[in-house]
């Protein structure tokens, strides 16, 4: 800390609120441009089909229509950030209802629609596999028959429809079978679900020369970059990302999408093309949806309840296409043993080809599936060993020194001291219940990505500062915040930032709003571009003040003598008559020690760099008659080391917290064949403002400083991953029956309740 | 065929020639050039279009332009006085209220509309008046904070009726 108030951990207002709440704020789809045309899609409408014959003659003659583009159009360039899996446009083969097959620039958006329902297209239909259990059967239908010479990133195991497989392996799995006393198999479930954004895609892309300018609503600027770069065979710097204000993400909208589309259709028409999203496209088209997964998990425990081995299987649902899909089934890998001792441990994971929407990294990706059915199986377990839920889990839940399910050493215990803060906060185990009410508890883990990021920052003639940063803004303030950092090495109020963020000619690169990670990987660069610019400052004004810099400090925007306030220079006076720019890349902390002997596929977290720990407790109230769940409150309590934004991470858990009351509760896909039969807001349902719960959220500190900046770790993610673990045993406890499908919707929860066996929760038994 | 309307926005006259299937949203978007109503869904289910008629909070997206002819009507960018900001507004930045703010515009056309017709508003009140507006990001707790205490300060902005 230089000044003698640190701004970490203090209200501020971020510095992009007041356009957004006054309506100035511009979005993509705000953006106004002369000579504008509009985009439109022509999507497959079938699961799985041959292309026989393409047929745009009428289209393109229809009045207003500049171009009609198909893949005949574009180079034939495989893509995809694991799996080279996938070409722009569909390629002889469509696999599933929203591929792309062709797109229509027009004059009006009226027209271009008109023109993509003019498009001819034949087909010759062939089986669908709508489900991964039947996708993996030898029987099967294989939807890439190509992908033995798909080119892929280092270490990807791979079979027919299955575009990514691993495995992890601790102890001896049989032996630690062998020394349980009871064993419980268990199956769960869940459905696909979304991201729903409210604001909509929109791409818009103008070429000036050689050069794309695309204004999109990206989540990752750089990898979308490359994407344009690799689909048009053009190079990179030819491309310009711009990421207007950005109406939320949450994994929707990482990847590389359909900028390329739209950069195809501006360059064939030599002008700005726009393309918007409808709400229905938005469902169907958005190829990156939380994956369906099937999970199976057997689990060895003596009677104390000491948890002696786990056999843990996954099926997530990629649909047509890999795309980032692995991140999810790498996490979800990761998470099968849950912040619990379990010495003897194999588990594998599928990512497996469907012909359904494809899936990639919804907030959190492959989390709170995977939580919500470990900790179903853990409370199954308690009771299966007579031991309330909290007491099962304080005898299993790891400890500073423990190690986790690849080897990686706990340094602290921080799972069971927020499992001890939210019973206390919850009260429980609820003394004041009413009728049909009870609790339900989860804890779980996650990881901060440590991974390279870039920012510049230059102090202005007045003496206020400007940071130039790769990172990009999701909604969560995580840019925002990055002010506070810098402020917090050069003495300065954060608000005497102006940042300039999501343009790829501007910034650094990183990775973009992804995996959590932008404080505590962009954060350390901003720290590391200030102190250069603060070493620059006390060097300039040593030499002014005749004194040594070691006797200066940066306090409220000037440089002053320690100990002798009145002996100072403002930063105004310095920077006025000199260059002071800095840079930083910051290094990523490495990831702990881990052993993967035993280990197979690509493991892309094969440990957890400054994990965190969160346990969640719900308040449901269950109706019997009808199956309908509310849930009056959740306690949330996490630590996320060193919080430097505590308004900003309270919003964050939050905001979490109620997205995944509704995947808990109400959010999921249904299919009929290969078609979506919900794809609106009022088919599938978000929580309201009405049905929201209280949220009580609490923050603990973690003693040790695992490296990001000012000991912070991740916020961003790990909200969402615990709350319908908890409601799913909250509904257990209030009925005496489980629902194994997510979301735990009325119908599930009413049928649950009237199965001729209800009551009998758990077929476990003697090992 | 296109049909002349002519309707107060915001306390300014604005007139333009449009066809009877559009929406106020899309005219008021792309003929008024205000651009603060969001399109979410186009289908009212989101409210991020929510913009006061004659003072009532409607969606924007699925209300014909052409039957607000004569008619008053307020979006987001009318709602702060000239010199700050609405409190609802104030409050929604203060609280924390505010993330990637798309929603923002309509949340603060609901809120308002609450207020003007009922300052003494609880809870309840709030959350009920905002049952219409998706928010994905904040989970609504700060924002419902924030509505409570714009209620409890004396001023509730300008008038925005002619
Ligand atoms: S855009 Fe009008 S309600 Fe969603
Ligand atoms: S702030 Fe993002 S939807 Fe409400």
């Amino acid at each position: 800390m230089t000044g003698t108030t640190s701004v970490l951990g203090q209200r501020f207002v971020r510095r992009d609120g007041p356009e957004k709440v006054t309506g100035e704020a511009r979005y993509t789809a705000d953006l106004a441009f002369t000579g504008l045309l509009h985009a439109k899609f022509v999507y497959a409408g079938r699961a799985h089909a041959r292309i026989v014959a393409i047929d745009t003659t009428e289209a393109a003659r229809m009045p207003g229509v500049h171009a009609v583009l198909t893949q005949a159009d574009a180079p034939l360039v495989r893509y995809g950030m694991f799996v080279k899996d996938r070409t722009l446009f569909a390629h002889e083969v469509v696999r599933f209802e929203a591929e792309i097959v062709a797109a229509v620039a027009a004059d009006t958006p009226e027209r271009a629609a008109a023109a993509a329902a003019a498009v001819r297209v034949e087909y010759e239909d062939l089986p669908a596999v709508l489900d991964v259990d039947a996708a993996l059967s030898p029987a099967a239908p294989v939807l890439h028959p190509d992908w033995l010479d798909y080119r892929t990133q280092d270490g990807v195991l791979r079979a027919p429809n299955d575009c990514g497989h691993m495995t992890s392996v601790k102890g001896d799995v049989d032996a630690g079978f062998a020394e349980a006393e009871l064993q419980l198999t268990e199956t769960y479930c869940s459905d696909m679900a979304h991201a729903v954004p409210i604001e909509p895609h929109a791409v818009v892309a103008q070429w000036q020369g050689e050069k794309v300018t695309i204004w999109t609503t990206s989540q990752v600027p750089f990898p979308a970059r490359a994407g344009v770069a690799e689909t048009l065979q053009i190079p990179q710097s030819n491309v310009r990302i711009v990421v207007p204000h950005l109406g939320g993400g949450f994994g929707g909208k990482c990847d590389f999408h359909f900028e390329a589309h739209v950069a195809l259709l501006a360059r064939a028409t030599r002008r700005p093309v726009r393309l918007v999203f409808s709400r229905r496209e938005e469902f169907l088209a958005t190829d990156k949806v939380r994956h369906a997964a099937r999970i199976e998990l057997t689990t060895g425990v003596k009677r104390d309840g000491t948890i002696t081995a786990r056999r843990a299987r996954l099926l997530l649902d990629s649909g047509a296409y890999c795309g980032d899909a692995l991140f999810a089934t790498e996490i979800g890998l990761m998470m099968v043993a849950g912040p619990y001792r379990v010495p003897n441990l194999y588990a594998e994971v599928h990512t497996v080809y469907t012909n359904r929407t494809p899936a990639g990294s919804v907030r959190a990706p492959g989390g709170p599936q995977t939580c919500w059915a470990v900790e179903q199986h853990t409370d199954e377990l308690a009771r299966l060993v007579g031991l309330d839920p909290l007491e099962f889990r304080r005898r299993n839940l790891v400890r500073a020194g423990d190690t986790g399910q690849t080897g990686q050493r706990f340094v602290s215990s921080s799972a069971q001291r927020c499992l001890d803060r939210a019973a206390e906060l919850a009260g429980w185990p609820g003394t004041d219940l009413a009728e049909g009410e009870a609790l339900g508890v989860a804890v779980g883990w996650w990881f901060s990505l440590s991974v390279p990021s870039g920012a510049y920052l230059k102090l202005n003639p007045d003496g206020t500062g400007t940071i130039i940063t790769g990172a990009q803004e999701n909604g969560s303030g995580s840019v925002m915040g990055l002010a506070l950092l810098a402020a917090e090495e050069l003495g300065m109020r954060p608000e005497a930032f102006s940042i300039l963020y999501q343009d790829t000619d501007a910034g650094p690169f990183d990775i973009g709003s992804a995996g959590s990670q932008t404080t505590f990987n962009n954060g350390r660069a901003v720290m590391e571009a200030a102190r250069e610019v603060r070493e620059k400052l006390l060097a300039l004004a040593a030499e002014r003040l005749e004194i040594h810099q070691r006797d200066l400090e940066l306090v409220d925007g000037s440089v002053r003598v320690k100990g002798a306030p009145t002996r100072s220079i403002p930063l105004a006076e310095i920077a006025a008559g000199a260059q002071l720019i800095g840079s930083g890349s910051g290094t990523p902390p490495p990831l702990p020690e881990h052993d993967l002997t035993g280990c197979g596929g690509r493991l892309g977290y094969s440990a957890f760099a400054a994990p965190s720990f969160f346990c969640h407790i719900a308040r449901v109230r269950v109706d019997r008659e009808t199956g309908v769940v509310s849930v009056p409150e959740v306690v949330a309590v996490h630590e996320f080391g060193r919080v430097l934004n505590p308004l900003g991470a309270q919003g964050q858990v939050e905001g979490g917290v109620i997205q995944s009351v509704g995947m808990a509760l109400l959010e999921g896909s249904q299919y009929d064949g290969g078609h979506q039969l919900n794809p609106g807001l009022l088919g599938y349902k978000l929580v309201t403002a009405p049905d929201a719960p209280t949220v009580t959220v609490d923050f603990l500190d973690d003693a040790v400083d695992q490296g990001g900046p000012h000991g912070a770790k991740a916020v961003g993610e790990p909200p969402v991953v615990g709350t319908p673990a908890a409601i799913g045993n909250a509904i257990a406890a209030a009925t005496g029956t489980r629902v194994r499908a997510l979301p735990m919707n009325a119908e599930r929860v009413w049928t649950a309740l009237h199965r001729p066996s209800a009551g009998a929760v758990t077929a476990g038994g003697e090992a | 065929m296109r049909y002349p309307l002519n309707v107060t926005v915001n306390g300014l006259r604005a007139s333009a020639d449009v066809e009877p299937h559009r929406s106020l949203l899309s005219v008021l978007r792309e003929e008024i050039g205000l651009t603060g109503p969001k399109e979410g869904c186009d289908d009212s289910e989101c409210g991020a279009c929510m913009v006061l008629l004659d003072g009532e909070p409607v969606n924007a997206c699925s209300y014909l332009a052409l039957q607000t002819d004569g008619r008053a009507v307020t979006t987001v960018e009318g709602v702060a006085p000239a010199d700050g900001l609405h409190p609802i507004q104030r409050e929604l930045l203060a609280a924390g209220g505010v993330q990637c703010g798309f929603c923002t515009p309509g949340i603060v056309m609901s809120a308002k509309a609450l207020l003007d017709r009922n300052p003494d508003c609880d809870e309840d009140d709030v959350r009920h008046a905002l049952a219409g507006n998706l928010c994905r990001c904040t989970g609504y707790q700060k924002i419902i904070a924030a509505v409570l205490r714009a209620a409890r300060q004396p001023e509730h902005g300008p008038a925005d009726r002619p």
